[in-house]
């Protein structure tokens, strides 16, 4: 049996050291009495403190007795519960251990997974009903969504791309003037611009930009009982606010994709004339020669099928939110966690079709 | 189902996924009351009233609405107009898009005959002059007025509001209550409430039911003034005379 005594004023400012004191005293196993029949005075917080360190008694294998309280003293105790016994003596939340967590994550990446997979399969079933009504569909919010995603979105992604067709234009330079191989940098800029960088680069900023902001307002709208709303006026949520944004998506992203293509290739002419010396003639007649259209629609292709990715996870994530602003915040760093995996993923495997394929 | 009745609740088991808020709910609501759901914060109010719309899959237990048996939100526009707690209102459209909203979607009408129709509902719950103005430009109050006018959108037999007068100032709460019973009486109009103002319980529920959390269930039925002087149950008698918890 060890014996606790508190005294004096026991008040906010005190709480630090209190807390500190209260753990230290906390030995296993042992029966604690805490004395406070020399307390004048004690506050909330301190009252609060003194029932949160009892209740994790039994979770240390000891139990306290509280002893000795004043008036003043039990009744703040009581405003906190301690006259309940079932609230004083509440089961402590139990510490999660490392296999727990890795457990509780896993089973939270399958949930993710299905969930996502279960969305999409609605979303098939819906695709039926919203041919044959073409009218339950949200159309008119489809230009401002396309203005949103392309348009706003249009200088960032190109100055990206453009930078981006620099950087490999100037670290392929280097390699190829060593071979006396430079006019080759119209190869490297095109091929990789068209195939992969250019629709790959977008998608990564057209997630960040409209996935991020679609997950933010549909789970805002989710937390604000909007689509609870939608439900009871006969609208489908799916209809009224996912397939404009697909649609939205799947028009904008492409075009955004071949005016980023353009600019990285610009961005090449920049390094092949300032740096390599090349005439632009030279340059565009090697780039005609290296690029075909194949190459570009293959690259447009894989933009529409990122547009749809990014689209579906980050309304699935958006509609999927609980739990007021934390839970949009959550569902937003979701839905771009989860959309750059599938954008590297699915980039993967296209370029192993396309390279199976001959493409 | 007995004609007559609005609403038949047996044998409900209402909760979130396996989780139980409330079980064995079984109460009737006839055609042409003011019906309220009460009871403590946290006691399953909302939840209810979600089972009741169609929000939420009962996990036992039967509900039939309008002898139409549970709704089915998935089938179009259900037959009865709902108000939520928070107004519900979208954000990016003006207080009389939000009203047009099932009005454009449902009504065939033109968009110059909607627009009137929408802003006559906005001037049914006092609200002329906002029409153009966005959720966020006007008070908690009006967003809720203005979810109310939209649940009115499609002339329903039944309503169900949420807190409806909670955050009103206590001019526009009468107000409100008039219009409850002037939709009751005037067109038979079916609501259901969710509320915990006792003026406006008193003032105009023909019946109601009190939940309670550490039952899980309904602990009080009937007429809320018979209820204030009668029940012998010290928790009724503690919410209807505002009285603290015994601790």
């Amino acid at each position: 049996m060890v014996a606790l005594h508190l005294s004096g004023s026991c008040h906010l400012e005190d709480a630090p050291r209190l807390w500190t004191r209260l753990g230290e005293s906390a030995s296993p196993n042992e029966t604690i009495t805490l004395d406070l029949s020399e307390v004048e005075s004690l506050d909330g917080a301190c009252a609060a403190l003194i029932l949160a360190w009892i209740r994790e008694a039994p979770a240390r294998g000891g139990r306290v007795e509280l002893v000795g309280a004043r008036a003043g003293c039990a009744e703040m105790l009581e405003l906190y519960g301690c006259s309940d016994d079932e609230a004083c003596g509440a089961a402590p939340q139990l510490k999660v251990g490392t296999f727990d967590q890795i457990g509780r994550v896993t089973v939270e990446i399958l949930r993710s997974t299905r969930d996502v997979f279960a969305f999409v399969g609605d979303l098939i079933a819906n695709l039926r009903k919203a041919v044959l009504a073409r009218r339950s569909i949200n159309w008119r919010d489809v230009p401002h969504l396309m203005e949103r995603a392309g348009a706003d979105g249009a200088p960032i992604v190109l100055l990206i791309n453009f930078l981006v067709g620099l950087i490999v234009g100037l670290q392929s330079a280097y390699q190829l003037q060593k071979f006396g191989a430079s006019v080759f940098v119209a190869d490297a800029v095109g091929l990789s611009m068209s195939r992969e960088l250019g629709p790959l680069m977008t998608a990564i900023v057209v997630a960040g930009r409209s996935g991020a902001a679609y997950a933010a307002e549909l789970g805002t709208m989710r937390v604000n009982q909007e689509i609870d709303a939608l439900w009871t006026l006969g609208l489908d949520p799916h209809r009224f606010l996912v397939f404009p944004r697909l649609v939205a998506m799947t028009l904008a992203v492409p075009l955004l994709t071949l005016g980023s293509v353009i600019v990285g290739i610009l961005g090449g002419l920049f390094v092949a004339v300032g740096v390599l010396d090349l005439t632009p003639l030279a340059y565009l007649t090697e780039l005609e020669s290296a690029v075909g259209l194949n190459d570009l629609l293959g690259g447009l292709l894989k933009s529409a099928v990122f547009a749809v990715t990014i689209t579906l996870i980050s309304c699935q994530r958006g509609l999927a939110t609980r739990g007021g602003a934390a839970g949009v915040g959550r569902s937003t760093t979701s839905a771009v966690v989860v959309i750059l995996f599938f954008l590297v993923v699915l980039d993967t495997l296209f370029t192993v079709t396309y390279n199976f394929l001959g493409i | 189902m007995e004609r007559g009745l609005a609403i038949r609740v047996r044998g409900l088991v209402a909760g979130y996924g396996r989780e139980v808020i409330l079980q064995g709910i079984d109460f009737d609501v006839p055609r042409g009351r003011v019906f309220v759901i009460l009871g403590g914060s946290g006691c399953g109010k909302t939840t209810l009233l979600q089972h009741l719309i169609g929000l939420l899959d009962p996990i036992a237990g039967t509900i039939d609405i309008d002898e139409r048996g549970a709704p089915d939100l998935t089938r179009g526009l259900p037959g009865f107009g709902v108000s939520f707690q928070s107004g519900a209102l979208f954000g990016s459209m003006t207080l009389l898009e939000n009203v047009a909203l099932p009005l454009r979607r449902w009504s065939g009408l033109p968009l110059p005959a909607i627009d009137e129709l929408a802003a006559a509902r906005l001037r049914l719950v006092g609200l002329a002059g906002y029409e153009h103005h966005l959720p966020s430009a006007v008070s908690g109050g009006m967003q809720k007025r203005a979810g109310i006018a939209r649940a009115l959108a499609m002339e329903p037999s039944m309503l169900f509001l949420d807190e409806p007068a909670a955050g009103l100032d206590p001019v526009n709460a009468v107000e409100l209550d008039d219009l409850l019973l002037s939709l009751r009486d005037r067109l038979g109009v079916t609501t259901v409430l969710v509320t915990h103002e006792l003026p406006s319980i008193f003032r105009i529920a023909d019946d109601c039911i009190m939940l309670d959390k550490e039952a899980k269930g309904i602990i009080a039925s009937g007429d809320p003034k018979a209820l204030k002087t009668e029940s012998s149950d010290p928790r009724v008698h503690a919410f209807f005379n505002r009285l603290p918890r015994t601790r």
